[in-house]
């Protein structure tokens, strides 16, 4: 594939994946200006790329896409639902071209764009049908609610009056009788039709159209407007008109202040009072208008200290202040946003990659520097002491590096995320089950390695959450839960892991169901479920073969391939444990490491070998009398704090003896596994190491109860032990 | 006088401006189209007046003396003022 395309390919998939981002974000706040801007910049940078490597489909569908923005940007109008479903589809496509520019280094040259044109063809002419009228009228509603929010939330009513032309011949002050009016909250006035030059003007003739917030009911407007209410329309203000997007609010009002702090720019004025006067009162009436009355406060007297002491500072400084605050935290995020795309570098993953490589050699060539270290200080030569500083400059050194090296690959979840809520608006689509997913800690970083592979898992989660977690609507109803479900999806760095958790707000798991379908499934033996606790029962989910039939996930509420979610996190490192609360819910907790890149183990002696054992695993170490372990049928097993651990020994296992316990003095390992504790007998406990772990490969490959091998400072190889195969 | 011009581009409204005040100070106005508008005096504007304010784009000082022209009617004379 030539370069020009490849980076098409790079650069369209960001911008889809931003343009999806910005589409989900507008569905739920319609009224957002920047994310609309937003949206309509990725589908124009898109489209201009298509431009540029000649994909005249990929074009033509954006250019339809953009139209229907550019549509409701004219008409100052919010984005239909309609509209966003269709960018969504149109994003498909798009997609779905460069899977194929991808497979095949070039542009399809049968790519078609018909369908989706028809598809926008379709949604304009129904918007054209339907939404003309109201959306006028809608117009002007919204935006004066919008610029008087404090007013809005108290206001009843809105009027919008627009007196006749000649009624100034009429003595009539159409201005004086909306001041007279009962309950007034606020004033708009605006020309009816565009205003004229000032020597054009008409002073007899009235151009205007007053529109007003009242915070009285319509008919008493109505009433005491009388005959001219003719010439007004006049709206019943609901919670529902009155819920306007808070964030344009403050974007529009972060306009008007940033518009007086221009008005007060230097222009060698001697007098400069009027304009002082008039920007310290626009910029308090905002904030006011905003609810942030100590603001608008500090504004009025920096204003008045302006004026008295003929400086522009202090006003300039008030509003720089207030500009600061509350309002420009969303315009930071973004600030901060676009920062940050500033600040990236793009590097390939496979350099990255390198880099990570020779790090894990470097590890390893100062492990055995160590060891030379300890060879010297035996020997008692004159070079230990040198040797040893200078390994432990090159210990420093080399942490640093492996932690930015570490850094490097570290990604946030979002970037896993981000795709999520459209999963989630489709399978609540498919399924017919509204829900809203909630997305926490978005920002929490992982390794790329994580970040990627943690997507498939994930969506098996959301996926059954929705389908088998969250009842149909009738159970909720009945059950009094809100209709609309939700999902919580949260991700936060606990120590050297990563935690994500998905939540529902459903049914809950019902653990007999569990057992029962684990005995009808033959899965365990009915004397293994009797003992089992609750959460050992509810476990179950997790072993393959459980849910392979559609009866079980009816029954049980869960289980599409959770066998599969469990092997995935573990192959990652990482462990799966389901919580579940009867009626409210259940959480899937995924524990996984922050990096993939070094392993802490604890090594173990067994038959005269040592072994490494992650120490993720490891619960604690302990030794206990030889008359404590007891024998459970063929097997033995240690009693802990009143529970029963089953006990292996390590030697016997490994060289496949039968499991005997005749020599019972070793140390015990207790380790967790999937949430259960397991015990495994050693003949000695060594010490702790950072090691680079290697997947086995070659003649090894095979062999279970091996997790991989990591190189040792000596030179030696240590074996790493999978406790979980080694269990089993 | 409800609209005199008061010194050097300065265009000052005081008291009750009613109708006739509108074609008064789009004369000034265009004479003098940097004045300054003093409404401090002010009690009541019409809205011929306030149309014409607003066409000019006329930068205002001082504060008038109803509630209603402080409250509703200054940040929109404000916002349509020119930049100076």
């Amino acid at each position: 594939m030539d370069e020009l395309l490849a980076q098409f390919l790079i650069e369209s998939r960001e911008l889809v994946d931003k343009a999806v981002d910005d589409l989900l974000a507008l569905e739920k706040t319609p009224n957002n200006r920047e994310r609309l801007e937003d949206a309509f910049r990725a589908f124009h940078t898109l489209k201009g790329g298509a431009g540029i490597v000649e994909f005249a489909a990929m074009q033509e569908a954006l250019h339809c896409a953009e139209d229907a923005f550019a549509a409701a940007r004219a008409e100052s109008r919010s984005v239909s639902a309609l509209d966003i479903g269709n960018c969504l589809s149109c994003l498909d496509q798009v997609l779905e071209w460069l899977g194929t520019i991808e497979q095949s280094g070039a542009i399809p040259p049968d790519a078609d764009a018909g369908d989706i044109v028809a598809l926008f063809a379709r949604a304009g002419a129904q918007q054209k049908a339907s939404a003309a009228p109201r959306t006028a009228g809608d117009g002007w509603l919204a935006g004066l609610l919008a610029a008087h929010a404090s007013a809005a939330s108290t206001a009843r009513s809105a009027v919008r009056y627009t007196p006749e032309a000649d009624c100034f011949f009429r003595q009539q002050d159409p201005l004086a009788r909306i001041a007279a009016l009962p309950g007034l909250l606020a004033v708009d006035i605006g020309p009816r039709v565009p205003w004229p030059k000032l020597d054009d003007l008409d002073p007899f003739s009235c151009n205007l159209t007053i529109t007003a917030l009242f915070a009285t009911s319509p008919a008493e407007v109505a009433a005491a407007l009388g005959d001219e209410s003719r010439h007004a329309v006049i709206e019943a203000v609901s919670d529902r008109t009155r819920a306007i997007d808070a964030e344009s609010l403050a974007r529009k009002a972060a306009q008007i202040l940033e518009a007086q702090l221009q008005l007060l720019a230097p222009a060698g004025e001697p007098h400069p009072q009027g304009r002082v006067a008039s920007a310290g009162l626009v910029a308090a009436n905002v904030l006011r208008h905003l609810g942030r009355s100590a603001e608008s406060e500090a504004v009025a007297t920096a204003a008045a200290v302006s004026i008295a002491e003929g400086r522009l500072e202090p006003l300039v400084e008030a509003i720089a202040a207030a500009m600061k605050g509350p309002t420009s935290a969303a315009a930071g995020a973004s600030a901060a946003r676009r920062k940050d795309v500033g600040q990236t570098m793009r590097v390939g993953a496979d350099r990255i990659d390198a880099l990570v490589r020779l790090t894990g050699e470097l590890i390893v060539a100062k492990n055995s520097l160590g060891h030379s270290v300890k060879v010297a200080e035996q020997q008692v030569s004159d070079l230990a002491v040198p040797l040893k500083s200078q390994h432990a400059a090159l210990d420093r050194l080399v942490t640093e590096l492996q932690r930015a090296v570490v850094a490097m690959r570290v990604l946030p979840l979002r970037t896993a995320f981000q795709r999520f809520p459209r999963l989630i608006r489709e399978i609540s689509a498919e399924l017919d089950k509204p829900a809203a997913l909630v997305i926490d800690g978005e920002d929490t970083e992982a390794d790329k390695a994580i970040v990627e592979t943690i997507v498939e898992p994930l969506v098996h989660l959301l996926r059954n959450a929705l389908d088998h977690g969250v009842e149909d609507g009738a159970t909720r109803a009945q059950a009094g839960k809100p209709a609309v479900a939700t999902i919580r999806l949260s991700a936060a760095r606990d120590g050297e892991h990563v935690v994500i958790e998905v939540t529902d707000d459903g049914a809950g798991i019902d653990v007999t169901k569990i057992r029962q379908a684990a005995l009808d499934r033959n899965l365990k033996a009915p004397e293994a479920l009797a003992a089992m606790s609750d959460e050992e029962a509810l476990d179950l989910v997790f072993l393959p073969g459980f849910s392979t039939a559609k009866t079980v996930t009816h029954l049980s509420g869960r289980g599409v391939g959770m066998d599969v979610v469990r092997t995935a996190v573990a192959r990652l490192g990482g462990q799966v444990e389901l919580r579940t609360a009867a009626g409210r819910g259940t959480t899937v907790r995924v524990t996984l490491p922050f990096s993939v890149l070094v392993t802490q183990v604890m090594t173990v002696e067994a038959g005269g070998q040592v072994f490494g054992i992650p120490l993720d695993a490891v619960v604690e170490t302990l030794r206990v009398d030889s008359d404590r372990i007891f024998a459970v049928g063929a097997a033995h097993a240690i009693v802990l704090r009143d529970r029963t651990i089953p006990l292996l020994r390590l030697a016997n296992v490994l060289t496949g003896r039968p499991n005997d316990h005749s020599d019972d003095s070793g140390p015990i390992v207790i380790a967790e596994l999937d949430g259960q504790l397991g015990a495994v007998q050693v003949d000695r406990i060594g010490g702790r190491m950072d090691i680079i772990l290697k997947p086995l490969d070659g003649l090894l490959a095979g062999v279970p109860g091996l997790a991989g091998s990591a190189l040792l400072g000596d030179g030696g190889v240590l074996l790493v032990l999978d406790l979980a195969e080694v269990v089993q | 006088m409800t609209v005199r011009v008061s010194g050097a581009g300065v265009i000052e409204l005081s008291g009750r401006c009613g109708v006739e005040d509108a074609e008064v100070l789009q004369r000034h106005l265009l004479a003098a189209p940097a004045s300054t508008i003093e409404w401090k005096g002010c009690e009541l504007l019409h809205a011929a007046v306030v149309q014409v304010l607003l066409v000019g784009g006329a930068r205002v000082r001082g504060e008038p003396r109803t509630a209603f022209l402080r409250a509703h009617i200054a940040p929109i004379i404000a916002r349509s003022m020119k930049q100076p």
